[in-house]
Order: structure tokens, then sequence, then C-alpha cells
């Protein structure tokens, strides 16, 4: 911290950058006549507001440690397809056909190798080249809200940091931020159809989930415009700032004010402009072509703004979209249960991975596609499958050798098929060697992947006692899947 | 009027550390720096308020003691500001403009010198560990604060002003005490165990309450607040409580248990459920859920010492206690709410039993099976074991007698229980510091709170070895003042709002290190939940608006902090109350977390930009545009910020609304004012 005050040059030039950033009439906290030395310690030394200054000055304050651990650095952004309730592998990404139970209609096919339900998802079966698989998963928690709040954190949200752990996508937002241009006016971190995403935990509100729900109906994002109109809105903006730059700028009452200031930047970023609206509105056609064809799905809408997002090129770089519920106890075949899932997940991410190939950004952007858990491979009275801990997911884009898959579960032939792994797949992180993927190395792989240095340690936290980005990364715990990219 | 000299810079930080020195010996009354600023002596004082308002705040005192602003604000004036105020002298309204006027606009000393626990505790940890705590509240933050708090709303500038110019020294005690009477505590704190209880018409298990049966839940929380039940009364009517229809407001209670009610699995599943709603509610032990799939050991170990110990069939004795208690579906023909069922409780219900016309097909006089395969949780046992498991209390193995009412005999093995006391008063004061004692307040580790027994046999490496508890006697003291007074829920409020610690300012002068927050030695702000941002915008407005479905009782009403469930549509404000993400009391909890939505939502949503420009004749704006320039920007002020603008505040709002061409630019000046003020950081905030 020391070092960081002394050098003055790097003092100018964060604020000449924050000033780049923000045009817009706003003086930033190094600029402030009233910024005073003590005032500035007392910032720096509250681990959230440190926070906003990490991403430009972590080099020279050393808060930040980085292991230099060597990175993938073949994808650009993220896009985090979370499918909640959990979805059963035995039945599309780590298929077991079971006589008398699978049904026929989901068509069981061998495509180079891989088992696939046709049936069920016959896009993605089409484009299995470009799908890298897991199937040597395991979650660590058969409790929904837990495991799922898990997979977004990287760590047990019950174990001390849990509370106040950011999502994955608020880090790399933190992380990204210092590559966004001046014009660039996106959150970092979008949330789609994802109102209970994990949020920023202890990082600044700059980096929380900005949540949307796609809409077709009406264009662009809601309350972006004001009622009285542009030019009365500019006057009552520019009103709020000479009314409230003390309270802002001073945040007496601690770094939550501060945070809320930086929270208005953003969103009047995103009002009145043209960029917004035209990302942000799914036209009738792509919702269809990216719908059941006939109908529009959420999902579908998801990906089309997840593309515009993207293709845009606004400063987001992680996009989180739910669907759900995966949850099938009972009565998993009828048509509304897992076939009706599935169609939605099909045809969605098909035409995103399409679409994505065709804008040129398919190679840049990492696609992962999971569930908290899996289900159990032993088919229920109920006509369902119960929580499991084995689980698969699906790796596309962003550098992913895709047509194969990582690891094996016992075969089929019994019930229970794909109820133990037999086969990891992968060399493991560290010394353990090969052994079951959690979702701490779906993670690392994922920051690996986006260049972004897994075994990173922030001395920033509230406790002081250092925020893992991978927990025990550092000592190789965890790592990221290096063979889906070779 | 005598003109003051306030200075804004070092004095605080000596007089903070001098604080921290004197409560080393909690005898002696700490110096207060409060007191130090009504000094008349001349000298110059340190002002905690001028954190607040900057330096320019000796401009404003200046402005105000001459013939300046002041002279815009007539007694006539101040009439009409505060008109159910009793009437002020011009010298008054400085006086209250001045919190460090001589005649003593701030009440900063305990208030109840019978109730030290808490000052005692956190005060002597904050000079053991030699951190300054920041300055006590002036009474402008104090009287938001908590109001806020105990009631959800904000402060009328009627109540502002009563409060800061009463002189008497045992004012905040006597605030404290009547925002516990009034109809407003009563809302809020529905909605607050409500929340707790998570009173939601369906959830993500399956169970089905229907509005009705969440009205029938907030109408009993509601009644029992009101008419001052022990808490430890309450907890034994959700616990124990039999009934017949889960719609009735008097057998509302049942309404927490239909809560464990779930689907795709053996009844066993619900008994765990609701095992797991209640050791969580009532006992702090979120681990017995965990308990109820596995042994602590190998899962458990790194956060609770207590769970270690405990096994899968420890948490099972605890189910059993559920195991006689039938949760029955009964049809209803309810033309008017369409409802299939409501839900009635009865133990011992032996299976071909007939309850209201429906034949109960399960046999509820045999203890918990372990017989399972399928469902949510592990496998117990074969399907044909005839293994029962005995229900036994977890924390001392106590039994009741066979056939007995087991679920009184538990609910008098927890509510006599110390902890019982101890996780209650934790989540209270989590929801008024911001951080429990124990921290989270459901994460109980039992076996690491006893300061007179630390933990010393920690197995593992991974197992903690510490205590859990920040002030584990004061947690203590706590929790038996509770017993003592009854599991008087008000008792205990009144002790925390009351105390010194409470009363710190979320100011902080000096270097903030965010491991003192466990120390309490700040007060953390906290962002206004959803309902009182909406509640607040509609009371400083002047625009009432009102919400009705023929579920609710009552159907129709009038503030947010009055919906009986988070998910209730509230027409078009509907969407304002979504951004500030007040969950659905089920897979998504109530969240204080900022979001940008939040300032789109302040900036533009209908809800408020209605309430700006509407013409009304109760519209605050219209009311103050009818007043000078001054005087509009002091009531929209305090009206919307329950305080006084700054001087820099005043002049720049007033310059701009005397450069106003015309009316309608005038107007929009106005608009322009009120919009501001509801996006100002202070607003969304109870700091």
């Amino acid at each position: 911290m020391a070092n960081f005050l002394t050098n003055k040059k790097k003092q100018r030039d964060a604020s000449e950058e924050f000033a780049r950033k923000y045009p817009h009439p706003h003086i930033s906290m190094l600029q402030r006549p009233d910024y005073s030395r003590r005032g500035f310690f007392k910032l720096a030394a509250a681990g959230v507001t440190g926070s906003y200054l990490m991403p430009r000055l972590s080099a020279a304050t050393g808060q930040v440690v980085s292991n230099g651990s060597k990175t993938l650095n073949t994808a650009k952004n993220v896009i985090f397809v979370h499918l909640t309730g959990a979805m059963s592998h035995v039945d599309t990404l780590d298929l077991k056909v079971t006589n008398g139970v699978t049904p026929s209609t989901m068509n069981p096919t061998t495509v180079n190798g891989i088992d696939w339900p046709m049936g069920l998802m016959p896009k993605l079966g089409a484009r299995l080249s470009d799908i890298g698989l897991v199937r040597s998963m395991s979650s660590w928690a058969l409790v929904h809200s837990l495991a799922q709040s898990w997979v977004q954190i990287a760590r047990n949200p019950v174990a001390a940091l849990g509370d106040i752990a950011p999502n994955v996508g608020s880090v790399v937002a933190l992380e990204k931020e210092k590559e966004r241009r001046a014009s660039q006016i996106f959150p970092g971190f979008i949330a789609l159809n994802a109102g209970n995403a994990e949020g920023q935990g202890y990082f600044k509100a700059t980096y929380a989930p900005f949540q949307v729900t796609p809409r077709v109906a009406a264009s662009g994002v809601a309350n972006t415009t004001n009622a009285l109109g542009q030019t009365v809105f500019g006057s009552m903006y520019t009103r709020l700032q000479q009314y409230d730059s003390a309270m802002r700028g001073q945040a007496p009452y601690g770094s939550s004010l501060q945070d809320m200031d930086a929270m208005y930047q953003q969103a009047r970023g995103l009002m009145y402009s043209p960029t917004v609206d035209s990302a942000f509105t799914v036209s009738q056609a792509d919702s269809l072509r990216y719908g059941n064809g006939t109908t529009a799905t959420g999902f579908g809408n998801a990906c089309v703004l997840a593309k515009q997002i993207l293709s845009s090129d606004q400063g987001t770089r992680f996009i989180q979209i739910n669907i759900g519920s995966w949850d099938h106890h009972q009565n998993i075949y009828a048509a509304n249960n897992l076939p009706a899932m599935s169609a939605q997940l099909d045809n969605g991410l098909g035409a995103l991975i399409d679409d994505l190939r065709s804008l040129g950004r398919l190679q840049d952007t990492l696609i992962v596609v999971q569930g908290e858990f899996g289900r159990t491979p032993v088919f229920t009275a109920a006509a369902g499958r119960d929580h499991y801990l084995i689980q698969s997911a699906m790796f596309i884009g962003g550098g992913v050798k895709g047509g194969k898959a990582i690891g094996a579960t016992n075969p089929v032939g019994t019930q229970a098929g794909g109820s133990t792994v037999t086969d990891f797949g992968w060399a493991g992180s560290g010394t353990t060697g090969p052994r079951m993927v959690r979702p701490e190395d779906i993670e690392s792989t994922l920051y690996s992947a986006l260049g972004i240095d897994w075994t990173t340690v922030r001395y920033d936290d509230p406790f002081g006692r250092g925020f893992e980005y991978i927990p025990f990364a550092k000592v190789g715990t965890y790592g990221p899947i290096n063979e889906l990219f070779t | 009027m005598k003109r003051f000299t306030v200075a804004c810079s070092a004095g605080l930080v000596v007089l903070a550390a001098g604080l921290a020195i004197q409560a080393q010996e909690p005898e002696v009354t700490p110096t207060d720096p409060n007191e130090a600023s009504a000094d008349d002596s001349g000298l110059p004082v340190a002002d905690p308020i001028c954190t607040f308002f900057g330096p320019d705040h000796n401009k404003w005192v200046e402005a105000l003691s001459d013939a300046g602003a002041a002279s815009h604000l007539t007694e006539d004036v101040v009439s009409k500001l505060a008109p159910a105020a009793k009437v002020m002298s011009s010298a008054n309204f400085a006086t209250a403009v001045l919190p460090s006027a001589p005649g003593g606009s701030r009440t900063d000393t305990i208030q109840n010198p019978a109730l030290p626990t808490i000052d005692k505790y956190i005060f002597e940890k904050l000079a053991q560990q030699n951190v300054a705590p920041a300055p006590m509240t002036t009474d402008y933050e104090f009287v938001r604060r908590v109001t806020l708090d105990l009631t959800g709303r904000i402060p009328t500038p009627d109540q502002v002003l009563t409060f800061v110019n009463d002189p008497t020294s045992d004012k905040r005690a006597r605030l404290v005490s009547q925002l516990l009477n009034t109809p407003q505590w009563v809302d809020k704190w529905t909605v607050w165990l409500a929340d707790q209880y998570k009173n939601s018409s369906t959830n993500d298990l399956g169970a089905n309450r229907f509005a009705l049966g969440v009205a029938a839940f907030n109408g009993y929380l509601r009644a029992s607040l009101q008419s001052g039940k022990p808490y430890n009364v309450m907890a034994k009517e959700m616990i124990a409580g039999t009934g017949e229809n889960s719609y009735f407001f008097d057998q509302g209670y049942m309404n927490l248990l239909v809560g464990g009610v779930m689907g795709g699995g053996p009844i066993q599943d619900v008994f765990d459920q609701q095992t797991a709603v209640i050791s969580e509610k009532f006992l702090g032990l979120a681990h017995v859920n965990c308990l109820l799939c596995h042994n602590g050991r190998g899962h458990l170990d790194a956060l609770s010492l207590w769970a270690y110990y405990k096994t899968r069939n420890d948490a099972y004795g605890m189910s059993s206690f559920m195991s006689h208690t039938a949760t029955m579906r009964i049809p209803t023909a309810d033309a008017v709410n369409g409802n299939p069922y409501y839900w009635a409780i009865q133990n011992n219900l032996a299976a071909g039993a007939v309850v209201q016309g429906v034949r109960n097909g399960t046999n509820y006089t045999i203890d918990y099976a372990l017989n399972t395969q399928t469902g949510n949780r592990p496998a117990r046992g074969a399907t044909n074991s005839t293994v029962r498991v005995r229900p036994a209390y977890i924390m001392n193995g106590a039994q009741p007698a066979a056939g007995s009412d087991y679920r009184a005999f538990l609910a008098d093995q927890i509510t006599s229980d110390f902890q019982f006391a101890r996780a209650t008063v934790n989540y209270v004061w989590e929801y008024f510091f911001g951080i429990g004692i124990v921290s989270p307040a459901n994460q109980f580790d039992p076996a690491r709170l006893d300061p007179d027994n630390p933990p010393a046999d920690c197995p593992l490496p991974t197992t903690p070895c510490t205590l859990q508890a920040s002030h584990p006697r004061l947690l203590n003291q706590l929790a038996q003042d509770f017993i003592n007074s009854g599991y008087n829920l008000k008792e205990l409020m009144r002790q925390i709002t009351t105390s010194k610690a409470y009363q710190l300012s979320s100011r902080y002068e000096g270097t903030w290190n965010p491991a003192n927050e466990r120390l309490f030695a700040r007060k953390l702000v906290r962002r206004l939940w959803s309902e009182e941002v909406h509640d607040a915008v509609m009371q400083s407005s002047g625009i009432p608006v009102t919400y009705t479905n023929a579920a609710w009782n009552p159907s129709t009403v009038s503030w947010a902090m009055q919906l009986p469930e988070p998910l209730a549509a509230a027409g078009a404000a509907t969407n304002f109350l979504n951004a500030f993400l007040r969950g659905n009391r089920d897979s998504e909890p109530r969240r204080s977390d900022l979001a940008i939505g939040q300032a789109l939502a302040l900036m533009n949503d209908p809800f408020v930009m209605g309430r700006i420009t509407s013409t009304a004749a109760t519209s605050i704006l219209v009311q103050a545009l009818k007043l000078s320039d001054p005087e509009a920007v002091t009531m929209l002020y305090l009206n919307v910020l329950s305080r006084y603008p700054t001087t820099d505040e005043l002049n720049a709002a007033v310059a701009n609304l005397k450069a106003a061409a015309n009316a309608t630019a005038r107007t929009q000046e106005g608009r322009n004012l009120l919009w501001s003020l509801y996006n100002k950081v202070d607003f969304v905030f109870n700091y």
C-alpha cells in the first residue's frame, strides 16, 4: 500500500483511466478536492472499496497474489448455462439405455463413439463435433440451493467465506475490467433468467450480476427511459450530481453508499442508448428460431440476448443463463418434463452455437452447461430419478476441442449404468493424479480459458484471510481440465 | 442566537480514542463526544456531524444564526412544515437545525442503566482490542435509524422535529417505547417473522399453503405480536399445535409444519423437513438438516465441532418427534378461491381414521421407520426393515413416553433449552446489527459457545477449536435477559435499541478495518428492504396507493409492509418492489445487495415518476411549491430524507428554483429536486 501511495505515476494513470471511463460530470475519488490522505486510507483499507482499485493497481499494491499459473487463455467470454434442478445425466449427456425404461422416442444413437439421445436433443446431436463432454464429474452436495450456490461461487456456501464469496461471473467481470474500453457501457456480468443468481459477494456492486429478463413484446431493458423524456431526464441527472456529490464522494457511512454511486454511473450509461436497445431487443423471428419453432421460450430468448450482447462488444464478459427446472422426481419421461426441457435447451443452444460461429465469436466464447448435480441411474417407483452426486457437463467453443467425452461411467446393461465412474479421463490437478472432476475444477477451467489465474488469492476480503478464486488451488487441489482443449 | 465555531477536523479521533480508554472501566460513564459538542465554553469543539455535512457545516451554522436563510423560516412556515408539531418559535426551529446547540437536542447517555449488558461487553472488548468506536448518532441519525429498524417507515417531519426538539434526557428510550407500540411495529415484525418461517403460498418442495394459508399464518403472527405473546409460547404453538383447518386464523400456527410437506419421497422426508425447519428456526441449528442425510463426521468437520460428533441416527431421533404427526390434505370446495385443499394436523392418527370426511391412509402411531430406498434423502434402510427410531431430543437425549404427544414433549424440550433463547436473541441481533454474535445466525455450534469451557478436544485439524461467538458472554447474558423478560420480543428490541452500541454512528473516523465489523465498532448501514423503499416513497410523496386481493386478510392494504408475502403482486409497483430483491421466502431469500436495476427503478420506474409528476392536491411537491423557495426545499428534505438540507444543498436548490423563468420551469426545478432526493444515496440506506 505504501508502495502504491508513493507511486505518483500510478495514481495519475488510474485517475486518467477513471476519467476516460466515466466521461460525464463526475469527479473521481482520486481527483476530488476534498480527497485527503487519511480519507484515501479509509477507502483503500475497506475491503469492498479497495477492490475497486485492484484491477488497475494490483501489480503495484501486491494485494492480489497470482502464482503465475500458465493459463489456457483461449476464450474472451463465457456463457454459463445453469441447468437448475439438476438434469438427468443418464438420459442426456451420459446416456445409458435401459431396456423397459428408456423410451424409444429418445432415439439413442452413437455418434462417433458418443451415445446421444437424438430424439431428445437432435440439434446438439448434430453439433457434437463442437461439444466436449465431461462424464467423470461429481457434485459435493445433494441439496438444490446449496449445490446451485456451490457451482456459482466455486466453494462450499456454508464454509467460512461462503457468505461473502462472489459469483464466478463477478470475479470475471472484475478481472476483465482492466480490458474495458471507455466506450463500453454494459456491465461485465449479465444474468439472464437468473433472478436468484449468486451476487457479487464482497466485491463492489459494479461487479454484481445485471439481471435481465428478456422481453419480446417490449424493446430493450426495463426502466432505461424516463417518463419526462430524455432532455428533462438529463437535467434531473445533472441536478442529482449537484445535490449529492458530497455524500457520494465521501461516503461517510461506509463504502456501500459509494458502491451505489458506481451503480448509478452504470445505470445511466444504459439509458437512452441505441446500443442497449438493439442488443436487448429480441426479434420475433429470432425468438421463434431459438425457441421451439412455433413458440418462443424463455431460454431461447435468453440465448438470443447472449448472442447480441456478446456481438455488441460492450464490455460484458460473463453471461449466466438459468434454465429449469430439471428436478424430475416423478414421471421424468412425460412430455412436459424431460422432453420439454431438453427441447428448450436443444433449440436455444443449437441456434446459439450456429449464430456465434457465423459471427466469428464461437472460437472466443466458452459455453459451459451444467446442473448442480446428477440424477439417480436407478429408475424410481415414481417413474423418476432422484438426486445423485455423479453428473455430466458440456463445454462448447472458446478453444474446446469437441467431439469427445472426458471420463466414463460404468456401462449400460444394468440399472446401475452410470452410477460409478470407471475412467476419470483426465490427469487431475497438482499431484492429485486422475480423480473425479469437481465444481471447483469446472470453474478453474473456465478461469484458465479466460486467461485468469485460477490460483489467485486476493488479500482484500473482509476477513483478511485471503479470498482464493478456487479454494486450495494454489496447492494443486483443484485445477483446469486441460484435456478438453487438446 | 449565539454563534458557534465548529471544528471539523481532528478532534474526533482523539475523543473516540478517549472513549475506548474510558470503556475499560465500564462503571464510569464513558466520555461522550456529543456532550463535548454541547459545551458552551466557546472553545472549538468536535462535532461528529461535520463528517456528514462536510466542512461547509460552518456556513450552514452561520447562515442560520445570522439573518440569512433562517429569515425565510417564519413561524408560519414552520407550522406548515410540521402541522401536527407543537408550536415552535423561530428560535426553537434554529435549535432543531443545530444539533450541537445548547439546550440539549442530543441525548446519548445510556438510557436505561438497568440494562447495561450490551454496552458492558461491547465496549469492554473494543477497549481490549484497542479499537475506537464510532461516534454516537446524532438525533437526526437516530430517529431515522430506529424508526426504520423498528417500524419499517421513515419518520415524518413531525416525528423528526418533535424528537430533536425534545430537551429531556430520556427521549431516546421514550421514542423506542412509542415505536414499539405502533401498529407499524406489528406490520414490520410480522414480515420479519414470516420471512423467518418462510410463509410463502408455494415452495420448491411442493408444499402449498395457498393464499388463505399465508393469510392465516400472517394473521396468527400479527395477533401474537399485537397481544405480546411470549415467544416461547409462539414456538410451542408452532411446534406442537394441532388443528382442523390451516386457513383459520386462530390455527394459523399450523402453517409452519405445512411448509415441510414435500413430494417425491416417503413420509419420512416430510418428518425430516419439518424437523429441519424447527431445528434451524428455534435452535439456530441448520446442520440438523445435513445430519438427516449423513453423519457429521466426514462432512461437517470444518463447520461444527458439535455436528462432528452427531450422527444421522441422532437426527433420526429428532425427526421421530414428527413421526406421529399427520399433516393431512382436506379437500375443499372453495368457491371463491378455487383452492383444492387446506391442511389439518393431527397426532397419533391410525391408518383408516377419518378426519373431516377424509380417510387417512398412513399409520401415524409408529415411530420413525428406517425402511426407505428412494426419495429426497439417502436410503434409510431396506424397504422391509422393521427398525424404528425412538424420539430423542438431540441436545440431551430426553425421550417422551411411548404413545404420548411427542411434539408437545419436543416443544417443551426446545423452549426450555437455553439454546432456544440464545438462537432467538442472535437472530434478532443479526437483524439490528447486520451480523450475528454467532454468524451466520442459523449455524450455531453448541460445542463452541461456553466461554468457561472452551473447546479443547478437536479431533481433526479441520475441526474448529475456537469459541464461535464474537461475544460469548454477551450472547449468554442476552439470552438470560430474554428468558427473564418472559421471552418478550419487545423487551429484547428495547434492550438492543436503547444500548449505546446500537446508537453508535455508521460514520467512522480514522482507518476502518472491516475485521472490526464483528466488534460492532460502528453501525453497519443496510439497504432498505424493498417494502421500506416503497413505503418511504409513498409516505413522503403524499400519493398513497392501495393493493387489493380477495384472498388476503385484510383484502386491501395501503403499505407494502402489509402485503402478505413478497410474491404478492402490487399492481404497477410489482416490478419496483422486485428490483429491490424482496425474494420469495423460499429459494430466494430477501437480499440487501445493490444492483443496477435498483438505480434504474429509482430513476425511472413509473412508481416513482408518477409521484414526481403528480398534480394531486396531496402531492408533497404541489404543496411545497406554494411556499417560498427555501421553505419548499426544506420541506422536501424533511419529508424525504428526514433531515434538513445542508447549507450547500439548500443554497444550490434555492438558486435553481430562483433561476426558473416561469411557473412551469419552477415546477420542473421542484421535480428535479424531489427526484434527486429519491435518488440520493442516503435515501435508500438506513445509516
